[in-house]
């Protein structure tokens, strides 16, 4: 039925021309036979047809309704409406111009965002079936990754992956490169394919097997020229030599980490890759196709139970998660995401608020028009349709420049490097976001233009038409809608405010950390010392020795060494015993942060020594052991002893214990993030620290000359000890600290941003309100002030609705604040979403927005000239 | 024109036109024809109001229309019942019975 009524009028449509011959002829057929009917009664021709014509009615009336009967109209008066509202909409540019960027401003920023959580949050990864990709929260060993592999029938697959700087050596300075140590079931995992050659196979990801090593596509690119006959070549990477076995496809990347070149873990590490309990490795797994997550982690949690029964001295501790590998890669940035897109959503209803106002006025100036169109009897329902065909071409076209605006919105974002952006150099606008313009801007336009043509219709234009005669006893119209859209817009807006108030408040607490360290004037650089030249540790420190003697003969130049920086990411943990304590079970001993220094550390960077000494040159090798430890490993540790001469040693490092003494209390540093807790950290010194591994470390300079220019001679002075030590990640401790608070300052200027931009729509509305009331009662105005009213009592006239909405809008706000910054809390930091300050703060703010709002147009009453007013109609 | 002729009561024409292409395919002219005929000039259709009807009808797909030639021999557009016009028109034409059956007897009895 339906069917046949749609083909029917599609079929209407298509043979348009051949269905309005017809008709003709129908009709003309019908006139004739009747003409013919009464010439027979002896009527004469002209009489007979002008009786014919009577009987018969209208003739366009009567074609018009054959055409809306037969389903026609509908698609015709759509092209009649369009064309009617782009003529208009061109007539009055201003209008048109105000209202598209409205709506560009609201939907290119919704846009802009939108882009942003579909590319994060909805995209799939870029793996086959995605959905049975998961990823465990802690890292592992082979032997328990493989013995899990072993014991398990959920999973299709397994991989570990383990990233380390490498040193690549191929032509001119050496270069610092992510190598990705691999076993042989991670590509499977991941479902990838290489481009040219092949991927790493099991027979050779084996102990003693061959270095061979597979390149990224960028490395393939930027370093071997695109090589099309690069398999079999041989490359030099941290002073070994790699055989090319193959390249990976351009789009492949790794979950998180970055990598440049993988090669076998076997090669890496051949010792650690067999123990069972270095736990070194990222492991990513994948489920057998309708095998669900529970089952999987319930056959996990059995294989970890049974390893931790058969090992317990070193796996009982350890707990396999497995979580979705899309929720591990996003989990923390969708609450940030989902409260910046909650946020741009209010205001876009803000922007069409005002669109709605825009709207409703223009309805207003037109109501002449309108009354016209309708005593000339055009339907009510055709004038709502004429309208919203208006306002939804208006909203297309304001969507389309928000599109426009919402491009570049997207390539601001990035220059901001947040978190959330980090994994992607790009923001791609795909269908989706296309899709998501088109439908926001069609509901815009519909919802937000049927309101005030709805409203309108119900007599909003009689009321102004009765106004415009000046009959009406008040003069005023008061549209319910206008107030109601007013009110709205500042308690949203208000909301908005709340929200960027509280993130500023968080951020400025955080800004105003004490990382315990001076970061003025510091500059950093990381240096890894190549394991085949230095694999004695009496080299490493003699390097290390040399390197600083020769800085720090720069004049006003002071430097240090440190394993792992502040806020640079990661540092080694290891479990601590205390001489004295009693004995803890082995695995259970407290996890401390350990941190190899050399030179000044604390004078460089400016820690505080609490109590005790620093280092000095003394505390060597073949001198006794020495430690400084942190505020927080004394308060922990340590509780109400003095830790000036106690004994501490890494547990189970060596047997008899070597113990260190502590020499010294340092300040606490927050070293993982100025919005994380301090861990206890232990500092020795490097030269005493028979840790060979530790090839890394980070130079630390503090320097009263420009810090730029002392760069390129540090690098000078490590080539002059040793051309193939690449030197990366030079920055100031400034730069540092700022990136560690990206995340937040992102945050912030985007939270920052809506909340200006929907208090100046706000204002813009409310400032709209005023001034049409001014406009409308300018005759009443005029009066009053012809009998003497002072400015006050006019300023009060005018801006006593505007003031009274604000005022409501403003404590609705408020209600909604209270029940909304709820959502916020993950995302601020050491403030409260209820805050009384902030949301006072802001309420007070935007109070004396909408007042100037307010004031503006209503100064314009005061300047009405009495007669003039009088005058004017 | 009689002086005594009423209006059709709304929803009754598609009622009557369905009625009259029951019997056989007709044109428009004839259609009003016999109407006025059979209701004895008593019922007063407005002639152009038939045709809206009549397209209606066919977007429905209760009629159909065929071009053919008249009895004065004109090319004419003839509408016929389709099967689910005669099935809508024994729907119909049983609701109108039963309709006015109650409104008479209302009319007779209270």
């Amino acid at each position: 039925m339906i069917l046949h009524d749609l083909l029917f009028r599609l079929r209407s449509l298509m043979r348009h021309p051949a269905a309005e011959n017809e008709l003709e002829d129908e009709l003309r057929f019908h006139l004739e036979r009747e003409t013919q009917k009464y010439v027979k009664t002896g009527m004469s021709e002209a009489e007979a047809a002008r009786r014919a014509r009577l009987e018969f009615g209208g003739l366009d009336q009567v074609k018009n309704e054959c055409r809306e009967a037969r389903g026609v109209s509908l698609v015709e008066s759509l092209v009649q409406d369009l064309h009617y509202a782009t003529r208009t909409l061109f007539h009055s540019p201003a209008f048109t111009a105000c209202a598209m960027l409205t709506l560009a401003l609201g939907i290119g920023a919704n846009t802009a965002i939108f882009s942003v959580v579909n590319t994060v949050l909805l995209n799939p990864l870029p793996y086959p079936n995605p959905q049975e990709l998961l990823a465990a929260r802690e890292n592992d060993s082979l032997a328990n990754l493989e013995d899990m592999q072993r014991q398990t029938k959920s999973f299709a697959s397994s991989g570990g992956i383990n990233i380390e700087p490498m040193d690549f050596t191929g032509t001119g300075e050496p270069v610092r490169v992510h190598g990705a140590y691999i076993d042989a079931g991670l590509f499977t995992t991941l479902g990838a394919r290489p481009m040219l050659g092949r991927l790493i196979s099991a027979d050779e990801a084996v102990k003693g097997g061959p270095r061979n090593v597979v390149l990224s596509y960028s490395f393939w690119r930027d370093f071997m020229g695109s090589d099309p006959h690069v398999l079999g070549r041989a490359i030099r990477l941290s002073d070994n030599s790699y055989t090319v076995i193959g390249v990976m496809p351009k789009d492949f990347t790794l979950p998180k980490e970055l990598a440049d070149v993988f090669l076998s873990l076997w090669v890496g590490y051949p010792d650690a890759a067999a123990e069972r309990d270095v736990h070194f490795m990222h492991m990513y797994w994948r489920l057998k196709p309708g095998v669900p997550l529970g089952q999987a982690q319930a056959e996990i949690a059995q294989v970890d139970h049974r390893l931790a029964e058969e090992f317990p001295h070193t796996e009982r501790e350890r707990v396999t998660l497995l979580i979705p590998l899309q929720e591990w890669l996003v989990g923390d940035v969708r609450p940030a995401l989902l409260i910046l897109f909650g946020a741009v959503g209010l205001v876009l209803l803000i922007a069409c608020a005002n669109f709605a106002m825009l709207l409703m006025a223009r309805g207003m100036a037109r109501q002449r028009e309108l009354m016209i169109r309708a005593s000339l009897g055009a339907r009510n329902g055709r004038l709502i349709r004429q309208r919203l065909t208006e306002s939804t071409l208006l909203a297309l076209a304001g969507g389309a420049a928000g599109l426009l605006a919402a491009k570049a919105g997207t390539e601001l974002l990035l220059t901001l490097k947040p978190a959330e952006l980090r994994r992607f150099d790009a923001i791609p606008m795909d269908a989706r976001v296309f899709v998501f313009v088109f439908v926001i801007s069609l509901l815009t336009g519909l919802l937000f233009g049927l309101l005030p043509a709805w409203s309108a219709s119900r007599g909003d234009i009689a009321e102004g038409l009765r106004e415009n005669a000046r009959t009406t006893a008040t003069g005023v119209s008061r549209s319910p809608l206008r107030s109601f859209l007013v009110t709205a817009e500042l308690a949203l807006a208000l909301i908005l405010l709340a929200g960027a108030g509280l993130l500023i408040k968080g951020f400025l607490r955080l800004r105003s950390v004490d990382p315990g360290f001076n970061p003025a004037n510091v500059i950093t650089m990381y240096l890894q010392l190549p394991g085949s030249r230095y694999s004695e540790f009496s080299l490493q420190t003699n390097f290390r020795r040399e390197l600083l003697s020769r800085i720090n003969a720069f004049p006003g130049v002071e430097a240090a060494m440190i394993t792992d920086l502040p806020l640079a990411g990661n540092y080694v943990g290891h479990r601590v015993v205390v001489d004295g304590h009693a004995t803890l079970p082995e695995g259970t001993e407290p996890v401390v942060q350990t941190l190899s220094v050399m030179g000044q550390y604390f004078g460089v960077m400016q820690i505080p020594i609490r109590a005790g000494r620093d280092f000095n040159a003394m505390d060597r090798e073949g001198q006794p052991r020495a430690a400084i430890v942190n505020e927080t490993f004394v308060r922990q540790l340590l509780p109400g002893q003095n830790p000036i001469g106690m004994r501490i040693d890494w547990s189970r490092s060596s047997d008899p214990p070597q113990w260190m003494t502590i020499i010294g209390v340092a300040g606490d540093v927050k070293h993982s993030g100025l919005n994380q807790p301090v861990d206890p950290a232990v500092y020795s010194p490097f030269s005493q620290n028979d840790e060979a591994w530790r090839k890394f470390m980070t130079l630390v300079i503090r320097t009263r000359v420009p810090a730029a220019s002392l760069a390129e001679d540090v690098k000078k002075q490590v080539w002059s000890l040793d051309s193939q030590i690449p030197v990366s990640s030079i920055q100031s401790m400034d730069d540092l600290l700022a990136v560690s608070v990206a995340q937040e300052r992102f945050n912030v200027l985007l939270l920052g941003s809506f909340a200006v931009l929907a208090v100046a729509l706000a204002a813009v509305g409310i400032y709209g309100m005023v001034a049409y009331r001014v406009n409308q009662r300018t005759r009443e105005i005029g009066v009053y002030m012809a009998l003497g009213a002072q400015h006050r009592d006019v300023l009060r006239l005018v801006m006593k609705d505007g003031l009274k909405l604000g005022a409501l809008g403003i404590l609705l706000g408020l209600a909604g604040a209270l029940a909304l910054t709820r959502v916020m809390v993950s995302v601020l930091f050491e403030v409260k979403p209820t805050d009384p300050t902030t949301l006072i703060g802001v309420a007070l703010l935007l109070a004396a927005v909408a007042m100037l709002a307010c004031y503006i147009p209503a100064r314009r009453a005061l300047s009405i000239h009495p007669m003039t007013a009088l005058r004017r109609e | 024109m009689p002086s005594r002729s009423i209006d059709l009561p709304q929803g009754t024409l598609d009622l009557l036109i369905l009625r009259t292409l029951a019997l056989e395919p007709l044109h428009g002219w004839a259609v009003s024809e016999r109407i006025q005929q059979i209701s004895s000039d008593v019922l007063r259709v407005q002639q152009g109001s038939l045709y809206p009807a009549l397209h209606r009808l066919e977007r429905r797909g209760w009629i159909k229309a065929r071009w053919g030639t008249s009895e004065n021999n004109r090319k004419a557009k003839f509408y016929e019942l389709t099967k689910t016009g005669r099935r809508e028109l024994e729907i119909e034409q049983d609701a109108w019975q039963k309709l006015t059956a109650a409104v008479s007897q209302i009319l007779e009895t209270a």
